[in-house]
């Protein structure tokens, strides 16, 4: 398909111009020039000499929020998706954190024969095995670890958690020593030729295993798995689950029980779980299990939910950080003592806003994935 | 490629503060480029008012006061009276409101007197020409100080008893205290000038002695005679004294109060200082001025403080005539007015309203509407052109008369005008009458060059709003019957801040303090093409001048008799003000507090990095988060460009290396390692390396990246090799997570510069390569 039919295809042509994707659109919300309808506009119209060279082309953080308000149906993201490929093709390319670190890592990862030493964080309390039913996928967790320790963060905290609570229902999960990146950023940010490979390298692995069900704390690998390889002819035959339901599941089920909460805690939709995969209902119900009144919602939630404020290395600037403040505001305001989340870039986004210095007194609260809020009231 | 003089400094200007790149060895960067700013425009004397400002905020109170006596001998005075053009020219008018330079220059004047340097001894009587100065005010004294400073001996005669011209003799006291005038007068004295007091240059012999006598002459004498009104009853009426000759007389003899009720006529900075002078002698005062208070000439901040003391302003009231009894004035007759079309000088023109005459009770009348030089001293066949005005005709460019040798200034030229311009016209008098002496060509300052068009790029929408600090005054109720003064100066820390206020248009300060205070191996070196000045910094590598009879040469001759071509990019990284997160990380890395974060309001921060300070070590540009810090050196695109060295058809190896320690990068190209692609990327400190330059290495499939940098307490940034080190842990350790053989990364230091040890690492590091 060229370029035309791909925008087609996103049914860029039905826009009614009614600026409702504006008019929810998080970056319109905090930046001074990014508008949706406009960026729409001028890709319609073939702009793209001055498209591609826009810094707002990397602007859109792909949360959906639009998509979902959308009358026409229109789905930006993919269409952003599709332009920002077609702007890479073209030698362009947008502005990435940390001068692109995260997107070399990405692609050091589509090389054949790499021997990763990314299992140190499983520690000995943790049963792994190689082969097996249920395979745990622990997405870049180790590596943001390194990268991110200045913010003090620990990422792989969600994968020990998960495992713990694998291993007290009997569950020894396979965690993969070979395991890639899922390619979901790469895409998300135009290269399509490097997500493939890594792609059709985690699908091999993953089928060596023997695994039937895939879990993942990680809301974009679960996105990657369940919409991306699909969507780019890659066949997934597993059964995939984000913890959160994993948990909710079993506890349905009557074979795990908690606690009764004894601290205040609300919930940070990723943009990932929610509006790509539409799954709301079950970390809620996981968090507000045996609860009387300690689970509170944020301002915006479920599919109104505010996005953390960076995408795919993407464009992380003032604007991020507006919108950042403002979900941490949100999250401070229910009185909670723990925003817990559930997709690691949502954790690493609003804890490193939470550690600036400038704004720490008013933002700073307690975040932890939902695989350790469980743990911690798990029977 | 520059080869000639104008093309290289075309060169360096499009250039400027812009990311360029080559692989071409960096020869010399350029520091900034001296590009005035609209303050240093408008002022009159030239004062670098942008670099003296930038040193304040930096706490270099005496540097900031040595670069106003650069150019303005009088700071003090200055600091107090001056009419201030550079304020209503201040870029922050577009924001806020102008920083307050004045009271900036005041408060280092002031400061230097609390806190004392020595002074410059004499430097008079090295020439042994002797050049006469007539009148000891502002454009008298600047000329005397150049030319004292040039060597020449310099005789002030002044008519007065004390010498300042109109600072003492028109400026009252309560806004210029004596002994200001005094030690600034001193500092003149000190460096050799000599000035004779009650002495009145007067007759046709004593007139022609100083012809005789002196090689050259200038006639600064100042407009000390009021102008009448030329309206009925002056004449017939006691009671009636012009301002000038009612200020002499307070502030040269006795104060006594003029009468009961006193009438000010006019709206200019004499009427204003008439007014409250008399106010603080006891009398009730009244301004009448024919326009409007928007036309008024006066300074904005006088009349308000005269309203604030409870003298009453008519405006639109025009003097009719004075009436009287028994021969002495009773009162002034106005008639109201309203305003027309502009008239020649741009204001509205008034026109009287028929039948609207009302009196103003007064004993006392004081017109303060005009001077005009006195020129009784010459003798009657003097061959000096004198305009219908009765001022003295001089050349505008060069202050020269028609007579050789003979240079008139200040108020005598222009009629009654501001301190800083008498200043400006004292140093142009100056400068011809050395090139007068020196039997050259009297050159004219006014080549049109001055351009409003300074290339200052501001994002005005991104500066926040930060209010202008107030000067401290004297309480208005405590002003009556005294005569101190009523404004005070700033204390260290309003100055700072205030002084930090300034946005700094354009790429450098121009404080120089660089070139004085440069260490550490660098060479800064201040030049001029005749035209445009220039701050450059030389590498150290390039110890045989490249400078010669002050002049930049384009060309540097290399060793084999061919030229090298030189390449100038600017180190100073800038920040992308409208992306910056403001997390700080920057400004917690930078040592030299170059990183400031400036607050936008709203809890929005933004990091901005202060050129002066900045050494250009790039560290902040790597550790930098969202990736908005543009080096003005060693981007990524220039990294990408070095790395298409890469060959995999053989053993590659990537050696990053800082400009300091180790080898210049001239060696690189002589060290060979059998069978290996050495590919020598050198950076101006390890610090600048991030953690995706050594991942871009290793994706691109080299063989091995080594690094070779200063011992962290050898590095020329002093911080930059720990926090490349922290770096290197962190890249390290992905590069074991991510199966890399541990040989292919390697970080050594080397003491000083060390060829030999270099070329033994590269060499020891590319045997363990398979």
């Amino acid at each position: 398909m060229n370029l035309v039919e791909q925008i087609k295809a996103a049914n860029a042509y039905g826009c009614l111009e009614c600026g409702k994707c504006t008019a929810v659109c998080p970056v319109s919300l905090f930046s001074n020039s990014y508008s949706p309808r406009s960026m729409l506009t001028k890709t319609i119209r073939n702009e793209y000499d001055s498209l591609f060279v826009d810094y707002d082309l990397w602007s859109c953080l792909t949360c959906r929020r639009c998509d979902a308000v959308c009358p026409a149906n229109i789905d930006y993201s993919r269409l952003n998706q599709i332009v920002r490929t077609s702007a890479k093709d073209s030698g362009f390319k947008g502005k990435c954190s940390h001068s692109g670190a995260m997107e070399l890592l990405q692609k050091v990862m589509t090389t054949e024969n790499i021997n990763q030493n990314r299992m140190d964080w499983v520690t000995n309390d943790l049963d792994t095995a190689e082969e097996g039913e249920i395979l745990y996928y622990v997405g870049c967790a180790p590596y943001f670890d390194i990268f991110f320790d200045d913010i003090n963060i620990s990422t792989t905290e969600a994968a020990k958690s998960s495992i713990k609570i694998l291993n007290k229902l009997g569950v020894k999960p396979v965690v993969m020593k070979d395991e890639r990146c899922c390619g979901h950023d790469l895409l998300w940010n135009g290269d399509v030729e490097n997500f493939k490979m890594l792609a059709q390298k985690n699908i091999d692995a993953v089928n060596a295993t023997g695994a039937k069900t895939i879990l993942f704390s990680c809301a974009e690998c679960m996105s990657s798995f369940a919409n991306l390889y699909p969507d780019n002819g890659f066949k997934v035959n597993q059964k995939l689950m984000h913890m959160s339901q994993f948990i909710a599941e079993q506890i349905e089920n009557e074979k795990l029980d908690l606690r009764e909460p004894e601290i205040n805690v609300t919930f940070q939709d990723p943009c990932r779980l929610g509006r790509h995969l539409g799954i709301y209902d079950e970390p809620r119900q996981v968090l507000q299990h045996n609860d009387g009144e300690h689970y509170h919602e944020m301002m915006q939630n479920n599919k109104r939910s505010l996005c953390c404020g960076v995408s795919a290395w993407m464009n992380c600037d003032i604007t991020s950080k507006r919108i950042q403040k403002e979900r941490l505001r949100q999250a401070k305001q229910t009185g909670a003592d723990v925003l817990t989340v559930a997709c690691p870039k949502c954790h690493i986004h609003l804890s490193c806003t939470m550690k600036d210095d400038f704004v720490k007194d008013n933002y700073e609260m307690d975040i932890k994935d939902i695989s350790t809020v469980v743990l911690e009231r798990m029977k | 490629m520059p080869t000639t003089e104008s093309n290289f400094k075309n060169f360096i200007r499009k250039h400027k503060n812009t990311v360029s790149f080559s692989d071409k060895p960096n020869v010399f960067y350029p520091i900034g480029i001296v590009d005035p700013s609209p303050c240093m425009e408008a002022c009159p004397a030239g004062v670098n008012v942008k670099a003296y400002v930038s040193l304040i905020a930096a706490g270099k109170f005496h540097e900031a006061l040595h670069v106003v006596r650069e150019k303005n001998p009088l700071p003090g005075i200055c600091g107090r009276v001056c009419t201030h053009p550079c304020e209503s020219y201040c870029n922050r008018n577009q924001i806020d409101a102008p920083v307050a330079i004045r009271a900036l220059k005041r408060f280092v004047a002031d400061y230097e007197l609390k806190n004392p340097i020595p002074k410059p001894g004499k430097t008079a009587g090295k020439r042994t020409e002797k050049i006469a100065i007539i009148g000891s005010g502002p454009a008298g004294l600047t000329a005397a100080h150049d030319l004292a400073k040039s060597g020449f001996n310099v005789t002030i005669f002044e008519e007065l008893s004390e010498p300042g011209g109109m600072l003492i003799a028109g400026i009252p006291s309560y806004r210029m205290p004596r002994d200001i005038l005094d030690i600034e007068i001193g500092y003149i004295k000190n460096i050799g000038v000599k000035i004779i007091t009650s002495k009145k240059i007067s007759g046709k012999a004593a007139y022609n002695k100083l012809l005789k006598d002196f090689d050259a002459v200038y006639l600064a004498i100042g407009a000390h005679v009021g102008k009448k009104l030329g309206i009925p009853g002056e004449d017939e009426f006691k009671g009636f004294l012009d301002a000038v000759t009612f200020l002499r007389a307070v502030n040269l003899g006795t104060a006594k109060k003029p009468g009961e009720n006193v009438i000010i006529i006019g709206g200019g900075n004499s009427a204003i200082d008439a007014a409250r002078t008399a106010l603080r002698l006891g009398s009730k005062v009244t301004i009448a001025y024919r326009r409007s208070r928007d036309e008024m000439p006066a300074n904005d901040e006088e009349i308000e403080d005269a309203e604030k003391e409870g003298i009453k302003i008519h405006y639109l009231a025009a003097p009719n005539k004075i009436v009287g009894k028994n021969g002495t004035a009773t009162g002034l007759e106005c008639v109201k007015m309203k305003l027309g079309k502009p008239d020649e000088s741009g204001r509205a023109k008034p026109i009287p309203i028929k039948d609207s005459e009302f009196i103003i009770d007064a004993d006392v009348i004081i017109p303060a509407i005009s001077q005009k030089p006195d020129l009784s001293f010459l003798p009657k066949n003097h061959e000096i052109d004198i305009s219908k005005w009765q001022t003295l005709l001089a050349d505008e460019s060069t202050m020269a008369t028609n007579i050789p040798g003979v240079f008139a200034g200040g108020d005598a030229v222009t009629g009654p005008n501001t301190v800083i311009d008498a200043i400006a016209q004292g140093h142009i008098a100056a400068r011809s009458i050395e090139q007068f002496i020196n039997g050259e060509d009297l050159t004219s300052t006014s080549d049109g060059s001055k351009s409003t068009e300074a290339e200052i790029k501001i994002d005005y929408n991104t500066q926040p709003k930060i209010k202008r600090a107030k000067i401290p005054m004297q309480n208005v109720t405590k002003r009556k019957g005294n005569f101190s003064e009523v404004e005070y100066g700033f204390d260290e820390k309003t100055a700072i801040a205030e002084a930090q206020r300034c946005l700094r248009c354009g790429p450098c300060d121009e404080c120089f303090i660089c070139v004085s205070e440069c260490n550490k191996g660098l060479s800064v070196v201040h030049t001029s093409d005749g035209q445009n000045d220039y701050v450059l910094r030389l590498p150290s590598e390039f110890d045989d001048t490249i400078l010669k009879n002050g002049k930049l040469e384009a060309v540097i001759k290399g060793q084999n008799g061919k030229d090298i071509p030189i390449e100038v990019d600017s180190y100073i990284p800038l920040v992308t003000a409208s992306l910056c997160r403001g997390c700080g990380d920057c400004v917690t890395v930078c040592d030299y507090d170059a990183i400031q974060l400036i607050d936008m309001g709203d809890e929005v921060k933004i990091s901005k990095i202060d050129p002066d300070l900045c050494r250009g070590c790039g560290t902040c540009v790597a550790l930098c988060p969202s990736s908005v810090i543009q080096p003005g050196r060693f981007t990524s695109d220039w990294l990408d460009f070095k790395l298409q060295a890469i060959d995999l058809n053989k053993k590659s190896i990537v050696v990053f290396s800082c400009s300091w320690n180790g080898a210049d990068f001239e060696q690189f190209s002589k060290i060979k390692v059998r069978d290996t692609n050495l590919i020598f990327i050198q950076t101006m400190c390890t610090g600048r390396i991030e953690s995706s330059f050594i991942l871009k290495a290793l994706e691109k499939d080299t063989a091995g990246v080594l690094v070779v940098g200063c011992a962290a307490d050898e590095c020329h940034y002093e911080f930059g090799a720990k926090r490349f080190a922290e770096t290197y842990a962190k890249v390290q350790q992905i590069a074991y997570m991510l199966g890399y053989d541990k040989n292919r990364l390697e970080y050594a230091t080397v003491s000083g510069k060390n060829t030999e040890k270099f070329i033994e690492i590269v060499n020891d590091y590319a045997r363990k390569i398979k």
